[in-house]
């Protein structure tokens, strides 16, 4: 594919997710991700024949969640999820359109590496790509015009031309700046629970120094982080009122519902039973040529012979 | 699968790997967006690396690092952080020195938690409490604040020299509930009053509840040795007494007995005489609305009381809001007490018939008129001076004015009903304070463990309150039980009483050994007295179930017996306890207190009882003249010590 048509792709993909609700869309260098993520963490990793890694970035919560209290934002306040259809979505796009396969960056934890270390960091193609800078907040991308987004990245083996990153970063803002000359710290550190975040701001007002406590945010946000902590509680409880607030104290309580119910989106099958069916494989909507000696050659030859033995008992072979 | 590793490697390295993990980040500028890759490379460390960067750099397996990174995480973890949500957003930001975790703001200590494990009802019995509202969710402070609210300038407390309005009183509850949280009491502790009628007393009571505290009630005759017995008992961490009783420095001896008490902590003195060590109460009276993190509610235990102790040590008797105050706002309508009485409790505030008195006022919205000490001059004054509508009392207080002529010189028409409870109440003596005063006259028969387990209304016949205990209490059963078989008794026969209801307590606290035997396994309490249920469902009590006296198998309730001698002119107490027989197995032996200048032999005793036509199967065979009746702080003969005497 020619450079115009790389242009004109890359606008079709931009036109694709703002329809769809994006707020941002940019496109990160393979290249410069692969020199900037740990060893094992670059998008070749996932995908060895990628040329782009496209970013986007939708909304937050609405207006009226971020005035509702925190515990009814914890719930209504993220939007990844409509990232990630957009972004699942562009995939198949780009696969229709352009006939390059293409992938959704699965947002999730790397299965060999347990629950804090990310596959890819979502944050860092958006970086790159030039959507999202990062923030005093933790390392919170914020973007000059949509503040904070959720982001979902797409893998292409076609190539578009890169974004480059922000010219200017937002954070801090003049207001936070102020502040920070105050009273030593700006409103996202004041604020923190968990007293998370520190750090201070130079003299031009930019950020000279972050602290960020994960451990304690992820201790606080995320529950998941929890659980086999209440499982050891419950066995080290002394007596059985203990043991059972471990299990059946509110909170506690919350974490088993959002199991049972599926939040958090559980690994439910391996796909592998899928790879090889040769329904769900012929119904792709893109025909990508079969490797020799691969999988997809091995269940079209399978099926060739299946064909023709069929045809052979019922007298219709020629 | 360990994989290598060990406690010491995770001791060693556990640090070093959370620090170097994504744990802990820091960042310096703004390398990424600057593409500054050195920066970038430099910064590594800092911004968090990965197990396998970690392994590399420290020499470990990566499959080391992340077991031993997870123990650390571990160490470190909170699951209770979440929480925190809970208190922000919508306008509220985080403050930290407002927040308090549920587990501290709620927290009860141990002592709290074991007076806590005493409070077990039936679970059946309960929800029919609670289907019928016997139970509900009341508090002494939610009432005070209603009082407060609904009649703010009426009057709760009437003193000779002073009186209280409820929003006064709710002012004075406050101030002192700021003191006793500046204290460091908080929920399930127990405090330790001794106190008489006075209005320390009542704002001390509300203000412990207020907390959620619980109080316990020392009467004002105790001595050292008993005060000990009891805080020890309870693991009272509080006292709040008078700076003396008479020639009993009090405060001193509490004072004393904190240096070698656990829990006992602060010792608070109501008084000009505070010693070393002690909190003047005034000092506690701090102004604020008081932030209470850890509220009463219904449930809760809110008194520790014991037993008076006719046949033993005093047993603890544990109360929740539930037992106490379900029952006076049950009470209080059937007395016809209304917001514009004025109650007087002759009875002290120690004892559960005060609290019961002032319960049912205090539900009622009425004024308590406060006697801070009784004495017969002192009672005719007050009720001549303020007027009280009704009093409760024991027969004691009514025959200590049988012999002065304080009722014919001091008005009390405007007293409509007393209540006589604490003894047995002689029909003579109660037709006689009717007659003198003019009020209708009710019985009460109460204990510890239940309050007011039967009363006459003042609506009532009047030879109802003369001649019985009336018919039971809102939300309570009675039944008169064979003490052979356990089986109901038909009316009019008499047998141990037993009660059950929503105002009978859960058990006694800390005693295996009494509970076993205080319940039947259908969850009565035996109440260890001798009744009869008579025709109008009224209780007559007749004695005590350990008093019967067994003479060679014909068993009989000697309480008629002493009631007869109580009326010889030379009597001034009697009891008759069994003694020991080599041939009959038990005999009567009566122990008199003489009147004055009087003197009595067993043989003019026996003509005295066979000119009274008593049977003469009952008559004592052993009289024993003593000084002192060794009596219980509410003056009920304690035959225990009588027992001992027999010797």
């Amino acid at each position: 594919m020619d450079q115009v048509n790389s242009d004109s792709a890359k606008e079709a993909m931009r036109t694709y997710v703002k329809k769809k609700g994006a707020l941002a869309f940019g496109v990160a260098d393979v290249e410069v991700l692969e020199k900037i993520a740990p060893d094992g963490y670059g998008p070749k990793a996932l995908m060895p024949r990628v040329k782009s890694v496209i970013s986007l970035g939708v909304g937050g919560g609405t207006k009226g969640s971020w005035a509702a209290n925190a515990k009814t934002l914890a719930y209504i306040g993220d939007t990844e999820t409509m990232a990630y259809r957009i972004a699942y979505g562009l995939a198949f796009m780009i696969e229709k359109k352009f006939g390059a396969r293409s992938i959704f960056c699965p947002p999730d934890m790397d299965p060999e590496k347990g629950a804090r270390t990310p596959l890819q960091s979502l944050k860092l193609h958006a970086e790159v790509a030039g959507i999202g800078a990062r923030s005093m907040a933790g390392d919170i991308l914020l973007h000059p015009e949509f503040g904070m987004m959720y982001y979902a990245s797409v893998f292409t083996e076609l190539e578009v031309p890169p974004d480059s990153p922000m010219e200017e970063n937002p954070c801090p803002h003049p207001s936070c700046v102020k502040l920070h000359a105050q009273t030593g710290q700006t409103p996202c550190m004041k604020f923190c629970p968990v007293d998370c975040l520190s750090g201070s701001v130079d003299e031009e007002g930019k950020l000279k120094e972050m602290h960020y406590d994960a451990h304690a945010c992820a201790a606080m946000s995320q529950q998941y982080e929890a659980i086999p902590n209440i499982l050891l509680d419950m066995m080290d409880a002394k007596d059985p009122i203990e043991r059972g607030m471990a299990v059946h104290s509110p909170e506690n309580q919350m974490i088993w519902y959002k199991l049972s119910i599926g939040a958090g989106e559980l690994l439910s099958l391996c796909y592998e039973c899928m790879r090889v069916c040769p329904i769900t494989q012929s119904s792709l909507p893109i025909k990508t040529e079969s490797r020799k000696g691969g999988m997809r050659e091995k269940i079209a030859e399978a099926e060739a012979q299946a064909t023709m033995e069929k045809e052979i008992e019922s007298g219709s072979a020629s | 699968m360990n994989y290598g590793v060990t406690q010491e490697l995770i001791d060693t390295y556990g640090e070093v790997i959370f620090k170097l993990s994504l744990n802990k980040q820091t960042r310096y500028g703004d390398p990424v967006r600057e593409l500054d890759f050195d920066a970038i490379q430099e910064q590594r460390a800092g911004t968090g690396l990965t197990d396998e960067e970690i392994a590399k750099k420290i020499g470990l397996l990566p499959e080391q690092v992340s077991i031993v990174r997870v123990f650390v995480e571990r160490k470190y973890h909170r699951i209770d952080l979440h929480r925190r949500l809970f208190h922000l957003g919508g306008g509220k930001r985080w403050k930290a020195a407002e927040y308090q975790h549920p587990e501290e703001r709620l927290s009860i200590r141990e002592d709290g938690m074991k007076l806590r494990e005493s409070i077990r009802f039936d679970p059946d019995r309960a929800s029919y409490y609670l289907e019928n509202n016997y139970w509900t969710n009341e508090t002494m402070i939610g009432w005070l604040n209603t009082h407060a609210s609904d009649r703010p300038n009426s009057l709760s407390i009437i003193s000779t020299d002073f009186t209280l309005t409820w929003l006064e009183l709710k002012e004075e509850v406050d101030k002192l509930t700021n003191g006793l949280l500046g204290l460091g009491l908080k929920k399930g502790d127990v405090v330790a009053l001794q106190l008489p009628n006075i209005k320390e007393f009542i704002v001390s009571y509300i203000a412990i509840s207020a907390i959620g505290g619980v109080m316990q009630t020392i009467y004002m005759s105790h001595g050292e040795k008993d005060i000990e017995y009891f805080l020890n008992h309870s693991k009272a961490r509080a006292t709040i007494s008078p700076d003396h009783i008479k020639n009993f420095f009090v405060a001193e001896k509490l004072c004393n007995l904190r240096s070698s008490s656990d829990t006992l902590d602060q010792v608070i003195v109501v008084g000009d005489d505070i010693p070393d060590g002690a909190i003047n109460y005034n000092d506690l009276l701090v102004e604020g609305v008081p932030d209470v993190g850890n509220p009463p509610v219904g449930s809760d235990p809110f008194l520790l009381l014991y037993t008076s102790g006719t046949t033993s040590n005093p047993k603890g008797v544990p109360l929740t809001y539930h037992n106490m105050l379900g029952h006076a706002r049950l009470c209080a309508p059937e007395f016809g007490m209304t917001e514009n009485d004025k109650i007087l409790s002759v009875a002290p505030f120690c004892h559960l018939f005060g609290l019961y008195n002032y319960h049912c006022t205090f539900y009622a919205g009425a004024a308590t008129v406060l006697l801070p000490t009784f004495s017969p001059p002192e009672f005719a004054k007050l009720v001549q001076k303020v007027s009280p509508t009704a009093l409760f009392m024991g027969p004691a207080h009514a025959a200590a004015f049988r012999e002065k002529d304080l009722l014919d010189s001091h008005d009390f028409s405007s007293v409509n009903y007393s209540v006589f409870s604490g003894a047995a109440c002689p029909p003579d003596l109660l037709k006689w304070w009717k007659s003198q005063t003019g009020s209708l006259v009710c019985q009460l028969w109460g204990m510890t463990e239940l309050a007011a387990g039967t009363f006459s209304r003042p609506d009532m016949d009047e030879n109802i309150g003369f001649n019985s205990a009336g018919p039971v209490s809102p939300g309570n059963e009675i039944r008169v039980v064979s003490s052979e078989s356990g089986e109901e008794l038909s009316v009019g026969l008499e047998g141990e009483l037993q009660i059950r209801g929503s105002s009978v307590f859960p058990g006694y606290f800390n005693n295996d050994g009494a509970n076993k035997s205080a319940f039947t396994k259908d969850g009565w309490f035996k109440t260890g007295d001798l009744a009869k249920i008579n025709e109008a469902r009224c209780l007559e009590i007749t004695g005590r179930t350990k008093d019967i006296i067994n003479r060679g198998g014909v068993k009989y309730n000697p309480s008629d017996v002493e009631e007869l001698i109580f009326s010889h002119p030379s009597v001034d107490m009697v009891a008759i306890v069994p003694m020991p027989d080599d041939v009959l197995g038990e005999k009567a032996c009566c122990f008199v207190k003489l009147c004055e200048g009087k003197k009595l032999t067993l043989e003019a005793l026996i003509q005295y009882l066979e000119t009274k036509k008593m049977s003469k199967a009952k008559w004592p065979e052993r009289l024993e003249i003593i000084d002192e009746m060794p009596l219980t702080p509410t003056r009920k003969i304690i035959k225990g010590r009588l027992l001992e005497l027999l010797d």
